[in-house]
């Protein structure tokens, strides 16, 4: 069936990004393999602490590129406020850390928990609002997260911010960027994320996202509780931002209101949009490929940033599904389990029928 | 159509390569200095905000180390060095600040950093500088917990307590006012600026002295009347305005409008010929204490302002001048202690006593300076001396 | 003070209204949300602050300034939007590219103008008058009266001109308008013209009044209002006209009431109350779904 789905566009379309999706696709394994291996050797090759945050960052991103997916590219809802979950994170997170001497891993679970609240209650609206008027409020959400931050002195700190995160610790060993500690969290925790991405994308959860997507209408005739997989997309989705907050302000060590602007949510969005929304290893990429960029081109000055706009036209121009957006419009493979299960009640009607 | 699809594969492995290869590039240059250029040169980084808002600021920066480099190139550089100046923009965001410290950790050349400009990115990127041993001198950061930082961190302007002192004394004792109203700018500066006003007025022990109504802007809004309209009401005789002139120009027009009668106070870092251009009539009057003032009589000054004028077409503001003697005194201290070696040029530099334009300059314990105060007042649209 | 303070709150809100129309039209035939608004409103105001400087006087600049805006409107329809229209792409490919022109234009008036804060000439300066303890300027009675006018004039064009009737068409059924023989694609240049071109006049009559102009002047106040617009129900003029001094006023009565760092989010609060309540703004039309 894999097979002939892939000669069938073989023979549709033979252009390059097919030929290095199909191979990509075709040598998964030992390709994953090699890219483990890379990833876990990076910081003992460079020893660049630049070049490493650098990485960490990118790390970050694709978390919360994965996290918007769910929202953006699984259920089809458009947050534009997604930088206010990454607030939310990384201040309950330092805010945690720093007042109360919670350990990294307490204070992240805390925030990942007030986030998905968060994502609740935003994700109440969705009973009464579609389409570019949920995005408003998601925008709106992500100001007013923001301008709380700014305003909410006794707590937050006002403008002044949160400084002297401090970094996490397990067992009293610190993981700083110095010691390479960082960059292993962050590989673990990415890990975890993609790791519960794909089993959501492979579940039934995963299907009633996509049902959502494709056609709400048809979705709720087939009684999938709508409103509910909309309100739990939004809490995934706001989970796991939270997470990638709190270890952005780890990094960084510091974090104010203007950290978790506008900007951000839209360059989130970017990310899914260029990568592939509903694809994981798209995040990958349209995040390494929109992080690294402002990076690599500092000797560009003042037209990075012209040239990053031009990026996003023409990618939308030329490819609006992405980079990696094909595989998307691939059919959804069942899992084997699904598909056991789906074999069994045929079996049971056929009985049953005879 | 799949014409497009190819176009489009086109485009992309172009991005991808062109980011590849710039990748490639940067790291066969920076070894290239480290082997081989790093033994005629010496860099030192200026890092400020070089686009965005306060661009103005990071510019004044590079025009100032740049022409000082200069000035020192052409008397045969420093322990027979060239000085280079590499700038680095940090868009005043301390995400960007970090990394940018990060970088110039990573790159191990540079001598120094000349730099960043907001005492809360300053914040950010110190201990990092600290850590790595690296030299930081701030032109501009003002806040008490700057250079508590570490030893690696100094600065070349006067702690923040010190010139609201100087705006205090000009707006009760110069200008004679006793209803004192605040505006401020919602920053990590701002908040902390008015702050001390507050104390340092209630310390004053005068009655008849009063702060009338504080209230804080934002950055990026234009609309300041609601701010004005309620300090008005209050009965506010002068307005202290803790921001840059982006604030003070349009603050000063706003309520000029509903008040031609109100005085205006502001902050060194709105010492800019920016001011008098954006606010025109409006700022007339407006006073200040700075802690470097372009119309001096002073020799040293006087040609200073000349070569920057004759270099860039305008005149140095304060925080310029400020990053001007920053690198001076950086060059100065590495010159004494004979090596680039950071801990030798930290100790030269701790003991350095420099003369240069904006006053006498000798570093205290913990880093600080401390200068004398030059009273400034908008006058036919030129800064004068307050007599 | 609480009559001074709503009255600077509808000047206010009377140039965002001016802005919410532009996002009002575009969204109304194209249902897309144009986010380089805000950048066509920055643009408009540094093209009248070139002419000026160029000593045209200063009528003839602001004119040249407004058609030149208007045109930029087309290009960006005609080079980015276009051509995802015809391949039929998702909605939000068409804003994902508006945010990239958002930063195109933004970064290069940063490049050729500086970021700094630059003087923008007074217009109107005529003083100052007293009505009943309320100060105000004459800036702001003009801005009011030319932002009234203009929405008046927008209501006319669409209500009573064959454009306008073509416009009206292409918002309920672009398909089914362009068989009656409307030149679509002419409806929608058109719109963007008169979008670029109502930003513009936004964009001068605001540095106008502030004397302010600088490239990322239009991000804060682009959002602001995009919200007064769909608070007003997206597509209506007076709905935007409405949704701008609501958002307007209750901005600067939060900056009385709570400070003024609070003013930045009133609009999205008032936002979200409203949708709640009424999920297509206040004078929005049912949208209909079609199974």
């Amino acid at each position: 069936m894999d097979k002939k789905q892939h000669d069938a566009n073989a023979n549709k379309k033979k252009n390059m990004v097919y030929y290095i999706e199909y191979y990509v696709d075709k040598y998964k394994i030992p390709l994953a393999a090699v890219t483990a291996v890379l990833l876990i050797v990076l910081p003992q090759v460079v020893s660049n602490q630049y070049i490493v945050t650098t990485a960490v960052k990118i790390g970050i991103y694709i978390m919360l590129a994965l996290g918007l997916n769910i929202l953006v590219g699984y259920t089809g809802l458009v947050s534009l406020g997604h930088a206010g979950f990454v607030a939310i994170g990384a201040y309950t997170a330092s805010l945690l850390a720093t007042r109360l001497g919670l350990n990294f891993f307490g204070s992240i679970i805390i925030g990942m928990v007030v986030a998905g609240l968060a994502g609740l209650l935003l994700g109440l609206p969705t009973l009464r609002l579609s389409g570019t008027y949920l995005s408003i409020v998601t925008l709106g959400f992500g100001e007013i997260v923001k301008t709380i931050a700014m305003n909410w002195d006794p707590v937050t700190n006002g403008t002044l911010g949160v400084k002297n995160i401090p970094a996490p610790s397990i067992f009293g060993y610190k993981l700083t960027i110095a010691n390479n500690g960082l960059y292993y969290l962050m590989l673990v925790m990415l890990l975890l994320i993609a790791l519960f991405c794909y089993a959501v994308y492979k579940s039934r959860t995963g299907r009633a996202f996509l049902a959502i997507k494709t056609d709400e209408m048809a979705g709720i005739m087939m009684g999938i509780n709508v409103t509910y997989y909309k309100v739990l997309a939004f809490v995934l989705s706001a989970v796991i931002s939270a997470a990638a907050g709190a270890l952005y302000a780890t990094l960084i060590g510091y974090i104010d209101p203007n950290t978790f602007t506008f900007d951000v949510s839209t360059l989130i969005l970017s990310i899914v949009i260029l990568g592939g929304m509903g694809t994981i290893r798209g995040m990958f990429l349209g995040a390494a490929i929109l992080i690294s960029f402002p990076e690599v081109s500092r000797s560009l000055m003042d037209y990075r940033f012209v040239v990053y706009g031009l990026i996003l036209v023409i990618m939308m121009r030329f490819r609006p599904q992405g980079l990696l957006g094909w595989k998307s419009q691939m059919p959804y493979r069942l899992s084997k389990y699904v598909k056991g299960r789906l074999e069994e009640t045929k079996q049971d009607s056929s009985v049953v029928k005879q | 159509m799949k014409k497009m699809k190819k176009i489009a594969g086109l485009v992309l492995a172009t991005i991808l390569a062109v980011s590849v290869v710039g990748c490639g590039d940067k790291s066969a240059s920076t070894s290239d200095e480290s082997n081989g250029g790093g033994k005629d040169t010496l860099k030192i980084a200026v890092a400020g905000p070089m686009t965005g808002d306060n661009a103005e600021y990071g510019i004044g920066f590079t025009n100032a180390a740049t022409l000082m480099a200069k000035e020192w190139n052409e008397k045969g550089g420093v322990l027979g060095k060239q000085i280079e100046i590499v700038q680095y923009d940090d868009k005043n965001s301390s995400e960007e600040a970090a990394t940018i410290a990060q970088k110039i950790a990573g790159e191990g050349n540079i001598a120094g950093v000349i730099g960043h400009f907001a005492s809360g990115v300053c914040l950010t990127a110190a201990p990092i500088y600290q850590e790595n041993k690296i030299i930081e001198i701030s032109p501009s950061a003002s806040h008490p917990d700057y250079n508590v930082v570490g030893d690696f961190i100094f600065r070349n302007n006067t702690v923040i307590s010190a010139e609201a002192a100087a705006s205090i004394e000009i707006a009760t004792k110069d200008l004679g006012k006793k209803n004192i109203g605040i505006i401020s700018i919602k920053t990590d500066w701002g908040t902390n600026t008015s702050q001390i006003i507050k104390e340092l007025v209630e310390k004053l022990g005068d009655d008849s002295i009063k702060i009338v109504a504080h209230e804080e802007v934002v950055e990026g809004s234009d609309d300041y009347s609601p701010a004005i309209t309620k300090l008005n009401q209050a009965g506010a005789d002068v307005v202290i305005c803790a921001g840059m002139y982006n604030l003070v120009a349009p603050v000063a027009k706003q309520y000029k409008q509903i008040n031609p009668d109100i005085a205006v106070v502001g902050f060194s870092n709105a010492y800019s010929e920016q001011l008098i251009s954006l606010g025109g009539d409006a700022v007339e009057g407006v006073c200040f204490p700075v802690i470097f003032f372009s119309e001096s009589e002073e020799e040293h000054i006087k040609s200073y302002v000349e070569k920057y004028e004759a270099e860039y077409g305008s005149k140095p503001s304060a925080l310029t001048s400020q990053a001007y003697d920053s690198v001076g005194m950086l060059l100065e201290a590495i010159e004494k202690a004979g090596a680039t070696d950071s801990q030798a040029v930290r100790d030269a530099l701790a003991e350095l006593s420099y003369t240069g334009v904006t006053g006498d300059t000798k570093f205290d314990e913990e880093g600080n300076v401390d200068k004398q105060f030059v009273k400034v007042v908008i006058k036919d649209g030129k800064f004068v001396k307050m007599n | 003070m609480i009559g001074q303070q709503i009255f600077n709150g509808l000047t206010l809100g009377m140039c965002y209204a001016l802005l919410a129309v532009g996002y009002s039209l575009v969204f109304g035939i194209l249902r897309l949300v144009n986010f380089s608004h805000g950048s066509i409103y920055a643009f408009g105001a540094h093209a009248a602050l070139l002419f000026v400087s160029l000593k045209f006087g200063i009528v003839p600049a602001i004119l040249l300034s407004l058609l030149l805006t208007g045109v930029l409107g087309i290009v960006i329809d005609k080079t980015a939007l276009e051509p995802l229209r015809k391949k039929n792409s998702i909605g939000i490919a068409s804003l994902i590219t508006t945010i990239g022109i958002s930063n195109i234009i933004q970064n290069l008036l940063t490049v050729y103008f500086g970021s700094e804060k630059k003087a923008f000439p007074a217009l109107f300066d005529f003083g100052t008058i007293t009505v009943g303890g309320i100060q105000i300027t004459w800036t702001q009675i003009f801005i009011c009266i030319i932002s009234f006018a203009l929405m008046l004039l927008l209501v006319l064009l669409v209500k009573k001109t064959k454009v306008g009737l073509a416009m009206r068409g292409c918002e309920q059924n672009a398909k089914a308008a362009s068989l009656m023989g409307v030149n679509v694609n002419f409806v929608i240049s058109f719109t963007f013209f008169i979008g670029g071109v109502s930003a513009a006049i936004a964009g001068t009559l605001i540095s106008g009044y502030y004397q302010i102009v600088y490239p990322t002047m239009g991000y804060m106040a682009g959002l602001k209002a995009f919200a007064a617009a769909v608070l007003g129900g997206i597509g209506s003029i007076p709905g935007a006209l409405t949704g701008g001094l609501l958002v307007g006023v209750s901005e600067s009565m939060a900056a009385t009431f709570l400070g003024s760092t609070y003013r930045d989010c009133m609009a999205f609060v008032i936002l979200i109350i409203v949708l709640i309540v009424r999920p297509n703004g206040l004078f929005g039309k049912k949208g209909i779904t079609k199974v």
